[in-house]
Parts: C-alpha cells; sequence; structure tokens
C-alpha cells in the first residue's frame, strides 16, 4: 500500500530539473556550450537545462511558446525574425562568430589545401563519374545556419547542381557532423566548433573554409521575456572572458 | 437428495407465456407450464423455440405479450403498458445449449456463483452437495475443459439448480453428447423431476426425447405455437396436417364426407369409411384431412380372421418393407395411389409371409380415425409474409 | 545515464497505461458487444495512430496544442500552461498515439467471450458489474495484460511524436528515446549504447512478464 502511494506521488511530482532554465542552443555549440554551461555551474552553482538542435526549428518552438529562456542561435537572421514577430523584447547580443569547415574521416583521404579547401567535394564529383558515389554531408539548408552557408559556398562555387546526387542532409549541424564522419561519405560542410572538440579530434580532420565565401555567421543569442534571474546571470557570464575563452578553443572567433 | 427440497419445497406457480411479434423474429405462441410439469417445446430449426426460452428468462423482448412465472409478472407488453424484469430477478435456471460453463472457474466456483440468495458462509457446502446431486462428487476442483461433456452438462444443470429457480429452462441439453450419454442423462432428468416441482421447460428437436421426457409438448412453427397437448393426445390427434407432418406422423389422407344408406360415412378413394361420431359434425360433401396413428391399422393374417376384422377392411399391396431389427416398417399402396404406413413385429411378418408386392387386407379402426380441417394450414403459414 | 530522461519516460508510460487501461476496457468491450452506427468509422479513427506517420500525428498536435488552436488554448485557460513543450502535452499526445495499442487487444479479448457467457451470468444472478469483474475480466485478463505492455512499451519506444510536440526538454519532456538520440547526436556513444540496453531490457522484461503470466492460466490449458 505505502509502495503504491508512493509509485502515485512520484507519478504526479513535479519535473525533477523544474526550475533550471532551458538554454536552446545551435548544434554547433554542442561541446564549447557544454563546457561554458559546466564552468558556469561551477562558479555560481546555478544549473542549465541544456538543448542542442538547428537554430530554424528553436525559432519555430520559440513561436509556438516553447519555455526557453535563453536562445543561443547560430546566426542572427533567426533572432531578428523573433524579434520582428514580437516573441523577443530585443536582438540581443552577438557572442561569437561561427565558422564554416570542410571536415573528413581521419586518416583515409588526403586533406584539401587550404588554398582550394572544396578540393575534396571535386574529388567526389569526379569520382561520381567513374561510378563510385562518396557523400558530401552538409546540414539542412532549410533551418541549419551551418546548412544555409553550405549551400551558398557551394553554389558560388559552382558546385551545387553537380554535388546534389552526392549531398546528404543532417537535421541539425550535429548530424551532419556524423554523416561526414561515416565511411560512406567523403567529408562535409560543418561547423568548425565541432571538428576540434576533444571528443572528434582524433576521429576527423578539418580545413577552414575563408569567411568570405560566405555570410558571417554572427551567432546572436537573445533572452526569451521570461527569463529568469539564472537566465540573465549566464547571458551575462557569457559575454566575459572565461566564455570567451572556451568559445575560442572550440574554434569561434570573439572578436 | 436432501437438498432439493429446496427447489419447489414451496408450491410453485404456473408458467405460462402469450407473445406476439410480427418481425423480425416472427412470434405467436403461447403455453402454460405448471410446476412439476415438463413442458417440450418441438419444431423444425428456425421455429423459434430458442427465442421463446430466451424471452422467458429475459434475455429477449418480445413486441407485445405477457410472460408470467413464480407468481409474478415477469414481462408484459400491452397497450400502453411495458415492464419486464432483467434476467437476474426472474430467478430462472437455464442451461444452455452448450453449457455455458465458466471457463476460468472451478465446477464448484460454477455452481456456488449462481447462489447470491444465500450467505456466503453457506455457499460452498450447499455448492458441494449439489455437485453431489448430480454425481459429480470428487470433481469439484475440475476447470470446465478438464471435464468430459456429460460431466459439463451436469455442471449446469447443477448450477442452474443451486439458484433455487421457479422455473427450470433447458436448451436443447443433450444434443452435446453422445448417445450413451445423452440415454443416461435423460433417465438422471427423469429422475430428478420427481423431486423439484416448479415449471421445467425443455426445448429439443428431438421427438423422442420430447415423448419420453415430457408431460405436455407443444409444437412450434416460424414462431407459431399450433398445439400443446400430452404427447399421447398430440401423437393421436393432431390438430392440422401441418402438426401432424412436424410430430413425423404419416398416414395423412383427404376423404370426402357422404351419407349412405346406413349411415355417414368418409370416402377416401373407392372405399368408404366407418368414422367415429365425429363425421357428424361435418359438412355433407366436405373434403377433410383424416390421420390414423400406425397403431390402428391392423394386418388381417392369412389362416384366421381376427375381431376388428370387419372394421373398414381395405384392400392393399405390398410396396416397401424394411427390416429394422426386430420391428419391420410396412408401406402398404391402395388401389388410388394413397400409401399406408406402420410396423409390425418382424416375427409377424414373417408368418404372414408378407413380400413385396403381395396383395393384402387391413382393417383402419373406426375410433382410431382423426378427422382435420383440410384448410387448417392457412393460420399457420409457411412463409413469414402471410404472417406479417 | 540520463536518469531524468528515464525518470520522465517511466512515468510517461506508467501514467499513459493508467488512464489508457480504463479507457480501453470500455471501449473494447463495447465495440466488442455492441452493434451501431458509425462502429467502422470509430474502429478506423483508433487504429490510426497504427499507420499514420508518427510526424504527421505529431504535426496536427503540435498545431491543436498551440495558444491559439482551440485546443491547446481551452487547455491554457484552464490550467494556465500551454500543451507544447510540456508534460501534459506529450502525455495526451502519448494517449492518442497509444489508443490502438490499447483498445484493439482488449477487444479481441472481450470478442473472444462467448455471449451467452454474459447471459449464463445474468441468468445466474449477477449483475452487469459482478459479470464484468467475475466472469469477464477474468476472461479477458491476457488481453488487458498484452493492452498494458505493449502500451508501455510502446510508450517507451516513442519518438515522432513526442520530439515534435515536446522539444526534448530536460527534465520534461526528453524522453529515453529522445535521450540517447540527443546522445548520438553530441557523439556520446557510451551514454547512447547504456541507455538503449536500458530500453531493451525494460522493452523484453515487460513482454516477457506478460507472456509468462498468460501462459500460467490451467483452466485455459487443452483448449
Amino acid at each position: 500500500m505505502r509502495a503504491l502511494l508512493l509509485l502515485c506521488c512520484w507519478l504526479l511530482s513535479a519535473p525533477v530539473m523544474a526550475g533550471a532554465p532551458i538554454v536552446a542552443a545551435a548544434s554547433s555549440l554542442q561541446f564549447a556550450l557544454e563546457a561554458a554551461a559546466a564552468q558556469f555551474t561551477q562558479q555560481t552553482g546555478h544549473a542549465l537545462r541544456l538543448n542542442f538542435g538547428s537554430s530554424g526549428n528553436f525559432r519555430r518552438q520559440i513561436a509556438q511558446g516553447a519555455p526557453f529562456e535563453l536562445f543561443l542561435s547560430a546566426d542572427e537572421g533567426f533572432v531578428q525574425a523573433l524579434y520582428d514577430e514580437g516573441h523577443v523584447d530585443n536582438t540581443g547580443v552577438m557572442y561569437a562568430r561561427g565558422r564554416l569547415a570542410w571536415v573528413q574521416p581521419a586518416g583515409r583521404y588526403s586533406l584539401p589545401d587550404e588554398q582550394a579547401p572544396l578540393a575534396g567535394v571535386q574529388e567526389a564529383i569526379a569520382a561520381l563519374e567513374e561510378g563510385q558515389r562518396l557523400r558530401i554531408a552538409i546540414a539542412s539548408p532549410e533551418h541549419a545556419s551551418y546548412g544555409m552557408v553550405a549551400r551558398e559556398v557551394l553554389q558560388k562555387a559552382g558546385l551545387w547542381e553537380s554535388s546534389e546526387a552526392l549531398r546528404v542532409q543532417g537535421e541539425n549541424v550535429s548530424q551532419a557532423m556524423q554523416f561526414a564522419l561515416s565511411g560512406e561519405a567523403r567529408g562535409g560542410l560543418v561547423a568548425y566548433s565541432l571538428a576540434v572538440a576533444p571528443a572528434l579530434v582524433g576521429r576527423s580532420e578539418a580545413v577552414l573554409i575563408p569567411e568570405a565565401w560566405h555570410t558571417p555567421l554572427r551567432q546572436r543569442m537573445v533572452l526569451m521575456p521570461q527569463a529568469g534571474e539564472v537566465a540573465h546571470e549566464f547571458y551575462a557570464w557569457l559575454q566575459q572572458t572565461d566564455a570567451k575563452e572556451i568559445f575560442q578553443t572550440y574554434g569561434f572567433s570573439t572578436d | 437428495m436432501d437438498s432439493l427440497a429446496n427447489v419447489g419445497g414451496r408450491v410453485g406457480s404456473n408458467l405460462t407465456v402469450d407473445v406476439y411479434q410480427a418481425g423480425p423474429i416472427p412470434l405467436k405462441a403461447s403455453f402454460s407450464c405448471a410446476p412439476g410439469e415438463l413442458l417440450a417445446l418441438v419444431g423444425p430449426s428456425g421455429s423459434g423455440k430458442t427465442t421463446l426460452l430466451r424471452t422467458i428468462a429475459g434475455l429477449y423482448q418480445p413486441k407485445q405479450g405477457r410472460v408470467s412465472g413464480g407468481g409474478k409478472e415477469w414481462f408484459l407488453a400491452k397497450g400502453g403498458q411495458h415492464h419486464s424484469l432483467p434476467p437476474q430477478a426472474r430467478q430462472i435456471g437455464m442451461v444452455f445449449q452448450d453449457y455455458a460453463l465458466f471457463p476460468h472457474l472451478t465446477a464448484q466456483q460454477n455452481v456456488q456463483l449462481a447462489m447470491g440468495h444465500l450467505p456466503r458462509a453457506q455457499r460452498p457446502a450447499q455448492a458441494a452437495q449439489w455437485l453431489v446431486n448430480v454425481r459429480l462428487q470428487g470433481l469439484e476442483a475440475r476447470y470446465p475443459s478438464e471435464l468430459s461433456g456429460g460431466q459439463r452438462q451436469r455442471v449446469a444443470l447443477a448450477r442452474a439448480l443451486a439458484r433455487e429457480p421457479q422455473a427450470l429452462l433447458l436448451d436443447e441439453p443433450f444434443s452435446a453428447v453422445d448417445q450413451v450419454t445423452r440415454r443416461r442423462l435423460q433417465r438422471e432428468l427423469a429422475l430428478l423431476r420427481q423431486h423439484i416441482s416448479i415449471p421445467i421447460i425443455l426445448v429439443t428437436h428431438d421427438l423422442e426425447e420430447a415423448t419420453a421426457l415430457a408431460d405436455q409438448i407443444c409444437v412450434l412453427h416460424n414462431g407459431v405455437s399450433l398445439q400443446q397437448g400430452t404427447p399421447e393426445a398430440l401423437f393421436r390427434r393432431p390438430a392440422t396436417p401441418l402438426v401432424a407432418r412436424l410430430l413425423d406422423r404419416h398416414n395423412v389422407f383427404t376423404g370426402k364426407v357422404v351419407e349412405t344408406a346406413t349411415g355417414r360415412r368418409l370416402q377416401w378413394g373407392e372405399w368408404l369409411l366407418e368414422v367415429g361420431d365425429a363425421l357428424a359434425k361435418g359438412r355433407l360433401g366436405e373434403t377433410l384431412s383424416w390421420y390414423l396413428p400406425p397403431s390402428d391399422i391392423v394386418l388381417h393374417r392369412r389362416e384366421r380372421p381376427s375381431h376388428g376384422e370387419r372394421e373398414n377392411p381395405v384392400a392393399a399391396t405390398v410396396s416397401e418393407m424394411v427390416v429394422l431389427g426386430s420391428m419391420t416398417s410396412i408401406v402398404l399402396r391402395v388401389s388410388h395411389g394413397d400409401m399406408l404406413r406402420f410396423d409390425i413385429a418382424t416375427h409377424a411378418a414373417k408368418r404372414n409371409q408378407l413380400a413385396l408386392g403381395a396383395s393384402v387386407y387391413v382393417s383402419l379402426l373406426a375410433e382410431g380415425i382423426h378427422l382435420m380441417p383440410t384448410q387448417a394450414d392457412a393460420h399457420a403459414p409457411h412463409n413469414k409474409r402471410t404472417l406479417l | 545515464m540520463d536518469w531524468s530522461a528515464f525518470s520522465v519516460s517511466l512515468r510517461l508510460a506508467a501514467l499513459t497505461c493508467l488512464f489508457l487501461l480504463p479507457l480501453g476496457i470500455w471501449l473494447g468491450r463495447l465495440l466488442a458487444t455492441a452493434q451501431f452506427r458509425g462502429k467502422g468509422l470509430c474502429e478506423a479513427l483508433i487504429a490510426l495512430p497504427l499507420v499514420l506517420p508518427p510526424t504527421v500525428l505529431g504535426f496536427y498536435l503540435l498545431q491543436q496544442f498551440g495558444r491559439d488552436a482551440p485546443l491547446g488554448g481551452a487547455w491554457s485557460a484552464l490550467t494556465g500552461s500551454g500543451l507544447n513543450f510540456t508534460f501534459s502535452g506529450i502525455l495526451l499526445a502519448s494517449l492518442i498515439a497509444n489508443l490502438p495499442f490499447a483498445i484493439q487487444p482488449i477487444q479481441r479479448a472481450f470478442e473472444h467471450v462467448p455471449a451467452n457467457l454474459r447471459e449464463a451470468a445474468w441468468c445466474s444472478g449477477l449483475s452487469p458489474w459482478q459479470t464484468l469483474w467475475r466472469i469477464e475480466l477474468p476472461l479477458v485478463w491476457p488481453g488487458i495484460l498484452s493492452a498494458a505492455a505493449l502500451t508501455f512499451a510502446h510508450t517507451l519506444g516513442e519518438f515522432g511524436v513526442i520530439l515534435l510536440v515536446g522539444g526534448a526538454i530536460d527534465g520534461e519532456t526528453r524522453t529515453l528515446s529522445i535521450a540517447i538520440y540527443d546522445r548520438v547526436q553530441a557523439f556520446d556513444e557510451q551514454g547512447a549504447a547504456s541507455m538503449s540496453a536500458l530500453l531493451l531490457v525494460i522493452s523484453l522484461a515487460t513482454l516477457g512478464l506478460v507472456y509468462g503470466l498468460a501462459g500460467k492460466r490451467r483452466w485455459a490449458r487443452g483448449q
């Protein structure tokens, strides 16, 4: 009987982590923000709940009333849109600039030169004519910021149409990274921040795409109207030196 | 059988049924059954037997009519009135055709379940006693799936009686067992009956069973009750040719009422038959159906005439002879084509040197000739449309 | 191991069973025993989540759960919080997605109870409620058990619908199966592997329990 009572209490209990603010963050921040949040928690004692996904997806969920308190987008367009629609009170601040990179599985293919970082794509297209299909991974150009710039880069290089049969799309840039490192892929155009993460550094090789080749990935964050004290504190903390150092470690520019 | 005193320990009440509806199942039936009496509802399949039984139980509600039993009105639908007691309140014991035992309960639990009217503490002992009454001691803890067909039927009967019902309803209770078991169960039912004084309704399509077990038989056809009476009365004097046919009676013919110098006669082909007083009621020249029980056909013996031969002697030829063990079934053809059927002992057939094609004389006993209206079939429709 | 996701999953599965089983018994019995107009449509609607892609169901629910939609609006007027991205929301979604798993096995079980057993119970003096408790429920017990197991296991595994309406919020709507997906995304194969193993063991244990219990009924043997 007592066990039954306990069971009922548990079933009806409030969620375990209720109270800790939910931070929605672009997938490119998967490792950087985990490290930043860990340090923040260590310094302040405040817990955070992190949700990673594509920026476009979070932008939609926020418009639908998702209970996030802070949104770290991979570009500023989504933040601007939320502001224009009245879902946020201001346009927030830019916290980092993201870099797109060509990433491929470690030690399998020759790494393209920094001057011609798209050589891998060209090789894969050439290989297709010989009947060998090596995939090129990108994030969804529909709603993921890194996907959008990847498309831009390929379009400018005149490789968009010819690479069509080879492209695989991740739902967000983390998944695109998974695809890029899978056995079927020649590589992918993904966030540099993922390639330099300690968890993956041994498994991947990366070469940066020049920033001039695409619209800058001005990563902007914004507080939601319902943001509480902790969220405000974290928002401020992310703009300080400790956070900037972490972002730089993960390949972001913060100048 | 001490506890049998519970059933009908009081003086039971009549069960009477009088229901009518045009559809969807056409019904036009009335019959009654006295306490301690067994009434068999017989008729071909689709004649409404089971529907009537379900009507009594409260599992089916016809559009009009009344059903009363246990001194109460169980069902009434007449004019603006409508009231119907649910099955739970009717206090009936029902044995279903496939017994409908609860598969997850043991034999004893099955019986015990029907004892809601008793204090909880009395139920186990009483249920065990019921199983003893139906000779199932030792099998109390068996599940239905662990019992034979005959044993299941007994559990079903014990369960029906355990309710101490005001009426016992049996829906073809012997149809699902082999013949040896059936005979034994029928015998047991006959024995059991001596101890219970409530109306018992037996639905069956087996005429032999009905004859053997029932005090009264009610013949049904297309939902219509055609005739109720003792088996003897029914078999000797069916109300209509249809009843005769449903009761599997042969020897139904038609004849014409004529006047002769020696009195009224029934003209049947070339023969002028003497009939009892009944003929006086017929109109002269009217065509009547008549029926003769096979027992009233007397074969003339070759060597010496017997008494009764003066009555309605008829010449015929043997057209069919089938030996069925100690009895021989004979079909005689009379000159105008009608066939007379009867059975005689096989040794008698031998002694009389009966053979196919042989010419014989028989007497049709005047007392046995039963007259029926030829038009009688009109009120007993053969199809549902005439009823509607 | 993400224990908060595990707790969310267990609570979601337990509550889904708790709400759906009584409904399944009522509706399953109704569908098995009654004849009424629109019964076919009713059965089709119940079966729909079986064939509908979870994303389609999730999409419609997402729309209906919004504060501007009638359902979401009524809910937020009633409780003060929306349905999207909340535990109540994924519970409601899970209730809808699991309708066929909760109802169909129970309906099949009721269909296998001969009608005359019910009538025999009434004739034995049992009220409709007593008939349900003492005759019908014991007979359909295996159906109820398998409905519970299917609903429980399916809720633990549900992904698409929950992801769409829940938004994977830690401690609230991030279930074990979504946490596994997130761990894979975060290149944490170790975490994904241990959670997957846990889910596998629970599902197997649930189903094993059901089949084990169902085989224990002595009265059903030899039939």
